[in-house]
This record gives C-alpha cells, structure tokens and sequence, in this order.
C-alpha cells in the first residue's frame, strides 16, 4: 500500500493488550484525520463520553505523505473527544510535527489507536513492530525532555541488545522518537500538551491531559522499515523541480517583511523574525523538510519555538527590560518542559493583567492571587505562573481547566465576553485572527470545533498587505493580482470575491465558499496527507517568477508519484468535504445544533480596532476589498459583525455543505451522495437525520 | 535459500598502491539543518524505497541537544587509504576506475561479514548494514542509482534544502575530519540571522 506500511497499532490501556487495524480497509479516507476520523467513528459506540472518560478514544494516525519525501510533509493527527473546547467538550484534533510521524511508519505502523485507561502510570515502546507495555512509574514526574532522555536510553540500549543477538551490525543513527506529557498532563489540564523532542506538540485540544487521565506518559517508536511509493523516480523528480522553483534559497534568500513571515507559503525559511531571541544558532528541520523553520540555539533555551511558541513572552519582556534577552527562550523552554500549550499563555495573562488593572484580582481581591506582576516581563513571573498552571497550584487550578472554564467560576464570563475584556474565538479557543476582520477564519472555526488554525488565505489576505503597508512599501501583489490568483487556484469555485473583505460581502455565498474551500482543502492536503500548513496552500511564492505558488499542480503532483493514481483537484476537495461531513455527523451525534453556533457578543457589539503591526503606529487592519469593480487594499476597521446576517450566513454555508438549514446536521440526501450509508443509519437511529434537496449546482 | 557463493579475491594486495578517489563530498555539520532530506533521497535514489537504514549517508541529530554539537554528518570520505576495501574478502569493495575512483560495492559479491564496517576508521562507520538482505551499503556517488536519472550528480547533494553538501573533485585534506568539513555558510546564510563563523 503505497505511503503507508497497512497496519494501524490499536492498544488496549486497560487490559494492556494490543491488536491491529488495516490500514487497507480506510484506504477511502486518505490517510491522517480522514483514517482516524473514520476509526474513531467505528470504534466509538457512544460518541457523548467525556473527555477524561476512559472510554474516549483517542486516534493518531500519520498523514499520507509523511516518510515519502514529500517536503514538509512530517505530520499526523490525533482526534478524540477533546478537553479544551468550551463549554462543550467536542470531538476534536490536533496535529504535530517533527520525525514522530515518519519513524511510527518506519517501526511498523501508520497510526495507533489508544482505548481504556491504565491503573498505573504505563509507557508504550514500539520497536521494529513490537510493542511494549512499560512500567512508568519512575518516569511519573518527570518533565517532557527528562522522559525523552530516559526513553532515549532504555531503547536505545534495547535495540544494541537486539542487534547483538541478532548478530546485526550496531549501526544504530536514529533517535527513537517519543511522545510524551510533562506535569501539565499527568494532573488532567485542559491545556496541557503531548511534546515531542524540542518544540513540536500536540498543543491545541487539551488531549496532554487526556493521556494523564489514562495514565499514559509516553509512547517511543523506532523503526529500520519502509515506506513504499508508486514511482520513486517521478517522486525524486517531482520533489526537486518544485523545491527549485518555489523553494527558498538558502544561499540567496528573498527577504522583506512578509516573506520573513512563515506561514502558508512554500517559499517560506527561517530567519529573524521568527527567532526567540538573538541566540538563534540554525535552523532545524523535521523529517524531508525543505523549509526548517524551528530555530536551535547554542543554550537550548527557546530550541525549536516558531511562531507563538517562540514568541509568547517576548513582548512582556520587551515592556520590562525593553529587549529581548534569554528570559523569553526560558520561558519558551519551561513551557515545553512543562507541557503547557504555549498558545494560550500571553492572552491568558493579557486577560489577568486586565482584571487586576480593573481590582478585581490580585493579592486580597476577589481573585486572590499572589502572581507576582510586579515581575511581569522576568523569569520569576513567568516561572511561577507556569509552575502553578502545571502544579495546579494557587490560581494555577483555575488556570489549568482553561481561561473560559476559570472565568466562569469567578462568575466573570458573560461580562468579560460581552465587553470583549476576554477576546475569544468560537469553543472558547483564545483568541487568534480576529472573527470580526478576519472573517472565514472565525466562521471556520464556529462550524467546527476549535481555533481552525489553517492559514491559507491568511497570508494574501492579511500578512502581504499588512506588513508592507505598514513598511510604507508597495504590497508584493497588488488586490487585483491576489483576487486573480484566488480565481485561478480556488477550484472548484475560482470566485475573485472570496477575499473580498468589504463590509457588504462578510455574509455572502462568497465568503461561504472561502470557509469552505478552506476547510475541505485542510482537511484532505494537510490533515489527511499531512502537508505542513507552514507551506500550503501556496497560492503566491516569492521565488515563481509570475509570483504565483504551486497550488495546486504541486499537491496533485505529489499524490501521484507517491500513490500511482490520477485525482482531480476538484476530487481531492470532493473527499475532503467528506471528512467535513462525517465531522460534523460526530458532532451531530454530540448534540450540535444550528443554535450554538453562534459568536461571544463582543463580536457583535464591540468594534475591533485593528492591530499595530510595529510599535508606536496606529491600530489598522488592511484587506482587499472590491469597490465598485475595482480591487484595493483598505483598512476595513473599525468593524464587528451583525447579528443577524451572520445567521444569514449560516444558512448559506449549511446549503452549501448540504446540511439542514434549521439544525445543521447533514442532509440524508448528502450523506447518500458521500456513500456514508453507515453515518446516516447512525444519525436516523439517534432521531437526527433530516430529509432535503441538495443545494442548487449554481449554489455549489 | 539459496547459499550465497563465497569468492575470496581480494581488491588489493598489501603495498599495491591505490588511486586516489576523483570524487568527494565535503559538508557543513554548522549548516546541516538536520532534516534528513539526503538520507530519504539517497535510499529512494538507490533502493526506490524510503528507509533510513539503507541511506548511504547518515545524519545524526539529537533531538534535545545544542549547537554546535546536536548534529553530525556521517558522510563517506572516499579515503585515500580505504581500509573498507583493503579489508573486504571477495573482492566486493572495490575502486571503480571508471567511475572517479570511488570505492564502490559490488552487491553481488557481498557476503555481509561486516569486516569493512569494522575497518571504517570513522564512527559511526560510514557503511552501513541491509539486515533483510545481509549486505553492507555504501556511498557509491552515485553510481547505481536506478531510481536517479540525472547521472554523474550526487542526489544527497541536490536535495540539501540548505546546500550543507558539496561535491568536490578536489582531494582534501585526509587528516581527520577537517578537510571534508568545510564552512558553506554565506552572506545569504548571515541574512537569515544565522552564524557564519
């Protein structure tokens, strides 16, 4: 089975046993969430367990590309009913990086499923197909990289053991690659993380406190077996001609403020910008990349932290100590130690400074607490504060259950949301682009089941015209230019007025089609074959000469050297709209209905002002819009949402994913059209499988 | 199974004098970004399948470890003096004076008794072991590659995302590691906000 080994390792916690799924019988689902997904749905009887039930399953499961040389393509998924979702706990995913996800295919397996829950601290090892179940209990303290150390030493001692026996050469040049929970996770927080060497985790979800729910500290994989492809030399081939085209280079890199920015572009390297701080040594890559974006320093301090993980503390420190020093890439490093998800942390105590400006926290208040934010900016406020989140210490008890959930019970919610004070996106994710300005990224985000963190359109919509007004520069590509390019990429739509962001199109069947080309884009290319949303879409590269990206000759190119089988674009967003489906019948099952879907009121009520790209200018949010014909970049804040026509929206979306308008739950008559005979026969016997036409061709 | 036929004929004699290799492949342990780019197409180029373990080139990079020391290339030098092919029994490990002078394995002839792996003066030794097939494998520049259509060229070399492999034609210095580990760090790499010292 090319891409993949064909088993998928299915562990029993509770009775420690172990059995395999084939990887063969959801050959249909591509592989990554679409498998899980589809496994999930199998093997879950009662999909409305809680979190830290020990019956949630959770599934892991490598995406398609993943060991193939596909560039940046080192990734898997795990699904599961997730923990930090809020106030609901819904079936939900993650990803992760880093070489995890191809060395599980080279120990024997293309994911693992993980049921029950241990009676005492276990981890799992997993050599060349063998698994283990292994005593924890000296490793149940410990933090993340401790573990991996020790891992790193049991096995590796085992596997020189095996070749010594085996009268195999000790060749061994490969670290086991391991998984695990720092103390975070052992004490159930629902922002804890599942680290992986230095910087990958799986950060959003909470699933870190799920594997300290099931007593799981860790699973190691090492592996000398193949990964098969349909044609190595098209692959080889394919690989080169596309990193040369589209691919940085190293030697002579194109510089400027957004193409120092990373995210959603193929052409994307490291550099300053995403540096911790000036200790930056090299860059590092996971498995097969061609981008290796994380930074590694001289100290270890802030190795392997891009983008938020890196860069969390930072702007406290800047206001402190006005620069950046190795306190940041401290903070970084605790945090990986720790197991805490980095993403959370600079809005959470954003949200704290707020309340205590206001008195309502701080020592002898209401919320007595004895954070030190006199300290704000050092190490010794953020090491306490991440110390109590992971020790459930003090305030830190609240904390750890996620900032909605701590809000709640210091009666400050409904307030704090309404007036905005608590900046949230939909499921009480915090806050990342804005739903208010940013608008598919909210929608994306409300019709699922998390912050959807997929930046496709965020670089042409947001970063390019941003970061180079802001300069005082010419953007890289003019509104026009990027509407084309939106056009001819965006099939099978290819509507310009996708990213027009005027005020008029925000609840349009335009914006409807933006939401969901990028949900079932994510879900097949980078969800399910795992391509890294570090560098898809490519829609445009600094590198190409007419400054347009590889989206989507270079997906389709991939998929074909590796699987030998011609698809069509327009399919591949065919199955990902599948995956979306049975999402949404998991959810469905769950209890989702069209009438929580809807946004904390200050995206109603309280305009947002925009950001300040650089220090010291004024608040501004610059999009392309579409006036009268013509295409511009404009600043389109002040701006919040209307009530009203947001659920104007919803009912374009819901017919055009063929979903009941009333309710929201999938269309029999679209579950027929997906071949999902078995989810709609799961939805009729819970009494919630509404009959309806499909939406009109001209809709779709 | 089929019992591998055992040839004994040695590619050398002691004192017989051996060619220099016309071929090396110098690197930047500083540069090399760990990815492991050339590992997967040095396998695929070869074997036509992904596996590390049949790479001829390996990449050692401690996931928690720190600059300068987290990453190590173990690349094939080509010695002057190869002690892999001087050691190897049937004659397997050879100079191939039609292709630069790279010592190269002739598979067939392999019996897998890892004396070459043992001799390989450098650790990790520089050839490695197929367990399925019983064979060692090794850096042949590129030689057979069935998989690579662009003949002449080193694959490890092309894939580097960061050019941190460079093929020579310049002999270099034999002593240590010095004069196969060079600084291919430029003004671009300064740009980057990376060290080029």
């Amino acid at each position: 089975m090319y891409g993949y080994t064909g088993n998928i390792l299915r562990v029993d916690l509770t009775n420690q046993t172990m059995t395999t799924l084939n990887t063969r019988d959801y050959a249909e689902w591509v592989g990554g969430h679409g498998i899980a997904t589809a496994i999930f749905f199998d093997l879950m009887r009662d999909k409305t367990v809680s979190a830290f039930d020990p019956g949630n399953t959770l599934v892991l499961m490598s995406g398609l590309f993943a060991g193939t040389s596909v560039p940046a393509a080192s990734r898997m998924e795990m699904v599961g009913i997730q923990s930090q979702s809020y106030p609901y706990e819904w079936f939900g995913r993650s990803s992760i990086g880093g070489n995890f996800p191809v060395m599980l295919k080279f120990a024997g397996f293309d994911g693992i499923v993980i049921e029950g829950a241990a009676e005492k601290p276990t981890w799992i090892n997993i050599v060349d197909g063998n698994v283990e179940f292994k005593d924890a209990m000296g490793l149940w303290g410990l933090d993340t990289h401790e573990t991996q150390r020790v891992i790193f030493s049991q096995v590796s001692e085992t596997i020189r053991d095996r070749n010594r026996l085996t009268n195999r050469a000790d060749s061994i040049t490969q670290w086991p690659c391991v998984l695990a929970i720092g103390p975070a996770g052992e004490n159930r927080s629902r922002i804890a993380t599942i680290q992986h060497s230095a910087g990958p985790s799986f950060g959003q979800g909470g699933f870190g406190g799920i594997w300290g729910s099931k007593k799981l500290k860790a699973i190691s994989v090492y592996g000398t077996g193949n990964v098969d492809v349909a044609d190595p030399e098209m692959l080889l081939n394919v690989v080169l001609e596309f990193r040369r085209k589209y691919g940085a280079d190293f030697d002579n890199p194109k510089i400027s403020d957004w193409q120092e920015y990373l995210t959603s572009h193929f052409g994307g390297h490291p550099g300053k910008r995403g540096a911790i701080f000036d200790n930056q040594r090299r860059p590092h890559g996971c498995y097969g990349c061609h981008m290796n974006c994380r930074p590694k320093t001289s100290t270890g301090l802030g190795t392997g932290g891009i983008c938020k993980k890196g860069r969390f503390y930072q702007k406290f420190e800047l206001a402190k100590r006005g620069r950046i020093t190795e306190i940041s890439g401290k903070a970084t490093l605790l945090a990986d130690k720790l197991g805490i998800n980095a993403y959370v942390i600079d809005i959470d105590i954003n949200y704290l400074r707020a309340l205590r400006d206001k008195g309502i926290l701080g020592p002898g208040r209401k919320i007595d607490t004895d954070l030190p934010f006199d300290k704000l900016g050092e190490a010794e406020f953020i090491e306490d504060y991440l110390h109590k989140i992971a020790y459930r210490k003090g305030i830190g008890n609240l904390i750890a259950e996620g900032m909605p959930r701590a809000a709640e019970q210091w009666g400050r919610l409904e307030e704090d949301l309404a007036t905005g004070t608590l900046e949230a996106l939909p499921w009480g994710y915090p806050i990342h682009y804005d739903p208010r300005t940013e608008v598919y990224w909210g929608y994306a985000s409300l019709v699922s089941s998390r912050d959807i963190n997929s930046h496709d359109f965020n670089v042409i919509s947001y970063w390019i015209p941003n970061l180079d007004v802001a300069t005082g520069k010419e953007p890289f590509v003019s509104a026009e230019q990027a509407a084309e390019i939106i056009a001819e990429k965006c099939a099978p739509y290819h509507d310009p007025l996708m990213i027009d962001f005027s005020n008029d199109n925000l609840y349009s069947i335009h914006m409807a089609r933006t939401t969901s080309w990028l949900l079932h884009y994510s879900l097949f290319w980078k969800q399910s074959c795992g391509l890294c949303d570090n560098a898809f879409a490519d829609f445009v590269n600094p590198y190409s000469p007419d400054h347009k990206g590889l989206t989507p000759e270079g997906e389709i190119a991939f998929f074909k050297a590796v699987t030998g089988k011609d698809i069509s674009f327009i399919d591949t967003m065919e199955i990902g709209r599948k995956i979306f489906t049975l999402n949404r019948a998991i959810w469905t099952l769950q209890g989702r209905h069209r009438d929580m879907e809807k946004f904390d009121e200050y995206v109603y009520s309280v305009p947002s002002q925009g950001v300040s790209m650089f220090a010291g200018q004024p608040p501004s949010y610059y999009m392309p819009v579409n006036e009268n014909g013509r295409w511009a970049y404009r600043n389109i804040v002040p701006r919040h949402l209307d009530r009203n026509k947001v659920e104007e929206w919803k009912t374009l979306f819901y017919e055009l994913e063929g979903w009941d308008i009333k309710t929201g739950w999938p269309l029999e008559s679209t579950l027929q059209e997906l071949g999902l005979q078995g989810v709609a026969e799961e939805l009729q016997k819970a009494g919630k499988l509404p009959v309806g036409d499909l939406p009109s061709i001209e809709l779709r | 199974m089929k019992k591998r036929r055992v040839v004994k004929k040695k590619s050398f004699s002691p004192g017989q004098i051996i060619p220099e290799s016309k071929g090396y492949l110098i690197s930047d342990p500083k540069k090399c970004t760990g990815c492991g780019s050339c590992m997967f197409a040095c396998s695929l180029a070869h074997e036509g399948k992904l596996n590390l373990s049949l790479s001829r080139i390996q990449i050692l990079d401690d996931p928690l470890g720190t600059f300068p020391r987290d990453i190590h290339m173990a690349v094939c030098k080509q010695c002057l003096y190869p002690q892999c092919v001087v050691v190897c029994p049937t004659g397997a490990l050879h100079i191939d004076r039609e292709y630069m002078n790279a010592r190269i394995l002739d598979q067939g002839k392999c019996i897998g008794c890892q004396k070459c792996m043992n001799a390989c003066p450098f650790s990790p030794s520089r050839i490695s072991f197929d367990a399925d097939r019983k064979i060692v494998l090794k850096c042949d520049l590129c030689k057979e590659t069935p998989y690579w259509n662009k003949k002449g060229r080193q694959v490890c070399v092309d894939i580097c995302p960061v050019n941190a492999i460079q093929f020579s034609a310049k002999t270099p210095d034999p002593i240590g590691e010095t004069g196969y580990t060079v600084n291919l760090r430029g003004e671009g790499w300064k740009r980057l906000g990376m060290p080029t010292d």
